[in-house]
């Protein structure tokens, strides 16, 4: 008389087949938030287009971001500096009226942060332009994305790779990045 | 597996779509809290988001008179330090110095101007604005001007000096209003009259601890909060460990040992009020061992003959042979240097005490030299503002006049006298008689709750003046206060609200008060002193004000001191007895009071800081609360232990905390400090211990007509209640370390 093992399993055969489908669905509805409501590309107050402004029209990076080469944080433009130009310019588009309406209203425009790093991280854009790196190491092609996504995870191995690959002195010590 | 029953299938898909569900709902929950990235409308010029920019300015946290660095990102003031090219204090600050931002940013500030609704005190206001405000009140202070009744407008403001108190005094003038008060809880009102008495000066000298080699400290706290502490402190490191090779010695003479005491190589706990027969014992040893060769040495003698040691043993609670060995130290020593103040110049005869401290001084040649009392350094802005300063005495005289109805609109401005005057002085009683109080003031305090209009201040990080400390460092020293932020608040700086008033009330006002900002007035009050200072031409003053609002500070570099006065025996007899009185029969009341103020509070004005409530007591490591310091042998004796809540009572009123053991104070002391308390102070003050003022009974020092906060008996009761203490520290024994060397008894 044969003994099966699978015999002794049948009973349980239907729950973990149930936990396993479960299992799945939990994998599907996990993939799908980030496909389809992922924070790395949000929608911001106004459909501002990267590939627009630096692709079409050719403008430099630090055009807009004026204080990415001499502080910590890049800048993002003052409702001041998109009105330099957008007084005249495509002044009819609706995203454009939006941008209008802030600027009557002298509101800020509460753009969604997609690069960011935890605030026990000193990160300072400064010390990475003077050592050439290209903006779009970190932030990917930005001049070919209509919305802004976040291309690189940013988390501390990311940053360790890179240190160590152009051995940037003291790149892996603690105290570089957490004082 | 092909036939599935319907059964299992709808389990199957029951079983996908809620794990679906759930993984979308894990993605969602560990996504990142949305931040924004907010631009700048039209960004300002000056700065760069991500880099700092110091401001030097002046703390105003206390009358000491530092200068700070504030360290602003975005317009926003982020930290507090020490101005490292500010005289006073050479870049150092203390605690109550770095809140500041506590009360800038304070969430109890008053953010509009208010009027009274409800009944006085109900705290029933209405938001009204500014224009309102400042209409109604200046067309109320105009017509009482033209009507000839300006005299009963009168001003009490805490410690106001520099150009403000010059602005607030000219204003009054103009008004026709002759009385404008400062009262101030911390002003030590027995030490100005007996400098005015022994050596003829106004101004504070300056007491050179720095390059002293004996610090004999009569009660004066100066490592907590006597005068100007972080200055102090500086000295006495330096006093200590600036010259190699020569360590100065510290003696502290006090009932209860404070962080001075603590710091000190001897602390002589002398009873309660004798610290001036002491001092009177030592410059009697000192004369008559032949320490002092003047040629008034014959009549010194005489007129110290009362205080010999040995005679007066008993009731200083000294050895004649302790005194014997001070009076040898002294002798010793080339830079001696005696001081007072704390609970000696707070007896019902400070003033004569404060006196003894001096004769001390005079005899020990300690006048006029490098390491003792150093007199001079003429004030670059005048200073009346002392002249102003209103002891206890004088304030019941207001209160007099106050409770009469002779005053009809009283504005008051950063003083809070509800809180530091005791209950018994009857002084709230009389503040209810005044017609209309208006209060400029930054806090809902117990005095501005008083208020029928409230019109918010800024805090001094926000306010454009100046000011000359006082005794500062023995040079002429001014410092500069700017606005390191914007307002926070729509609130005005006092001296803003006045100039709108004088516009407001017209007449020859705006003729003699012409600027209309603070800030217009500061630039021009600068460019007199340095007028002065060029002789007399304002050429280069651009140059001038942009290096002192770089600096936060302009300083002469050196100047020439007074010749030491001379001094003459016959102040012993004009002070009077030097010995302090006590309110209460020693059998109904065994202990003496000592109310004492920390350097977290202050007098109080500390407790709305959310930084400093937390801050540990450094002596008892207590936080949060008050508490009744009392000796082992008496806690033993009553049956107490820490956390017993025991029932204070005095002649003048009674109150209940929890008792700290302290070793360091006499049996017959029992110690509570100021500061908590507050029935109106905001969230962080309010609700929070007791002020022991209000025991306080009110005796005066007849001379200074200081209030004699040190001379009231009091009595213990236990409740039977317990209150935990919340503090930092664990236990206060060594529990056999052995840290403090050879194990004894502990009582």
């Amino acid at each position: 008389m044969s003994v099966s093992v699978l015999e002794a399993l049948q009973p349980f055969k239907k729950p973990v087949l149930l936990g396993l489908v479960g299992l799945l669905g939990f994998l599907v509805g996990d993939w799908a938030n980030g496909r389809f409501n992922s924070d790395s590309a949000p929608v911001q107050p106004i459909e501002f287009s990267h590939r627009i402004h630096a692709s079409e029209n050719q403008i430099p990076c630090q055009y807009c971001h004026v204080y990415a080469a001499r502080t910590p944080s890049a800048g993002v433009p003052s409702v001041s500096k998109c009105m330099g130009c957008h007084q005249s310019i495509a002044t009819e588009s609706p995203e454009i009226q939006k941008l209008h309406g802030y600027w009557e209203a002298r509101q800020p425009i509460p753009w969604i942060k997609v690069h960011d790093v935890p605030d026990f991280v000193y990160f300072t854009h400064k010390r990475h332009i003077k050592a050439d790196l290209e903006c779009e190491q970190c932030h990917g092609p930005v001049e070919t994305m209509d919305r802004i996504t976040r291309v690189e995870s940013l988390r501390m191995p990311w940053c360790i790779d890179c240190h160590t690959e152009n051995q940037v002195e003291h790149g892996r010590d603690c105290w570089t990045c957490h004082k | 597996m092909a036939n599935i029953s319907r059964r299992d299938f709808l389990k199957f898909i029951g079983a996908g779509g809620i794990g679906a569900g759930a993984g979308y709902i894990y993605a969602e929950s560990v996504k990142k809290t949305v931040e924004f990235l907010v631009p700048q409308v039209i960004p300002p010029e000056d700065w760069s988001p991500g880099v700092a920019t110091w401001y030097n300015s002046l703390c105003g946290q206390c009358p000491a008179g530092c200068g700070i660095s504030v360290r602003i990102r975005e317009g926003r003031a982020k930290k507090i330090e020490g101005n490292p090219v500010h005289p006073v204090n050479q870049g150092r600050l203390c605690a109550l110095g770095q809140s500041g931002l506590n009360a800038l940013y304070n969430p109890d500030r008053i953010r509009t101007p208010l009027r009274l609704t409800g009944a006085r005190g109900s705290g029933e206001y209405e938001p009204i604005d500014w224009d309102e405000a400042m209409t109604s009140l200046g067309g109320r202070l105009g017509s009482m001007k033209i009507q000839g009744a300006a005299d009963r407008i009168h001003l009490l403001t805490g410690t106001v000096r520099g150009h403000l108190d010059l602005l607030l005094a000219r204003f009054m003038e103009q008004l026709g209003a002759p009385t404008y008060l400062q009262y101030d809880y911390t002003h030590p009102h027995s030490l100005y009259a007996a400098n005015r008495m022994v050596f003829g000066v106004d101004r504070l000298p300056y007491y050179d601890i720095r390059n002293s080699d004996l610090l004999l400290s009569f009660g004066a706290d100066y490592l907590g909060m006597w005068i100007s502490p972080v200055h102090h402190s500086l000295s006495y490191g330096h006093l200590r460990q600036g010259r190699p090779g020569h360590r100065g010695t510290c003696v502290q003479i006090e009932p209860r040992m404070s962080l001075s005491g603590a710091s000190a190589d001897r602390w002589i706990p002398a009873p309660p009020g004798t610290e001036g027969l002491l001092a009177l014992a030592i410059a009697e040893a000192l004369v008559d061992g032949g320490g002092y060769d003047g040629a008034d040495r014959a009549d010194w003698s005489a007129a110290l003959r009362p205080f010999k040691a040995s005679k007066l043993a008993p009731t200083i609670g000294v050895d004649a042979a302790v005194v014997a060995e001070l009076t040898d130290a002294i002798r010793r020593a080339e830079h001696p240097l005696a001081i007072g103040g704390g609970p000696a110049a707070e007896g019902s005869h400070g003033t004569a005490a404060m006196t003894a401290v001096n004769v001390l001084n005079h005899l020990a040649g300690s006048l006029g030299r490098r390491g003792g009392v150093l007199f001079g350094a003429d004030p670059v802005v005048a200073d009346d503002w002392r002249v102003r300063q209103a002891s206890y005495a004088r304030m019941m005289e207001h209160a007099q006049i106050m409770g009469r109805g002779d005053v009809d609109v009283l504005l008051l401005h950063g003083t809070n006298p509800v809180f530091n005057l005791p209950q018994a002085s009857g002084y709230t009683a009389a503040l209810d008689k005044v017609g209309t109080i208006v209060a400029l003031s930054s806090f809902m305090d117990d005095t501005t709750a008083m208020a029928d209009l409230i019109l918010p201040t800024n805090v001094y990080l926000e306010s454009w003046g100046d000011d000359v400390p006082e005794p500062g460092v023995g040079l002429p020293l001014a410092t500069l206060s700017q606005p390191v932020v914007t307002r926070i608040h729509d609130s005005r700086s006092a001296g803003d609200i006045v100039l709108g008033l004088a516009h407001q009330i017209g007449g020859e006002l705006p003729a003699e008060l012409p600027w209309t900002t603070m800030e217009e007035y500061i630039r021009h009050s600068w460019r007199q002193i340095y007028s002065v200072e060029a002789g007399g031409t304002d050429a280069g003053f651009d140059e001038f004000w942009k290096d002192a609002l770089r600096s936060g500070v302009w300083a002469r570099n050196r100047a020439e001191m007074e010749a030491a006065p001379t001094v003459s025996p016959a102040v012993l007899a004009q002070a009077g007895s030097a010995a302090s009185e006590f309110d209460g029969a020693e059998n109904d009341y065994p202990f003496v009071l000592q109310p004492m103020m920390t350097q977290g509070f202050v007098d109080g004005r500390g407790a709305n800081l959310p930084w400093q409530q937390e801050l540990p007591d450094p002596l008892t490591s207590v936080v949060f609360s008050t508490w009744v310091e009392l000796n082992p042998t008496t806690a033993a004796e009553l049956d107490l232990e820490e956390g017993d809540v025991v029932e204070v009572s005095s002649s003048a009123g009674t109150l209940a905390a929890p008792v700290f053991i302290y070793q360091a104070i006499r049996p017959d002391v029992v110690a509570i400090p100021i500061g908590q308390g507050h029935t109106r102070f905001g969230r962080f003050a309010e609700g929070r211990g007791t002020n022991p003022l209000d025991l306080v009974a009110t005796v005066t020092d007849e001379s200074s007509g200081a209030l004699a906060t040190a001379a009231t008996r009091v009595t213990i009761r236990k409740t039977g209640e317990r209150l935990s203490l919340i503090k930092t520290d664990g236990v206060s024994r060594d529990l056999g370390r052995q840290i403090l060397g050879p194990a004894k008894e502990h009582a």
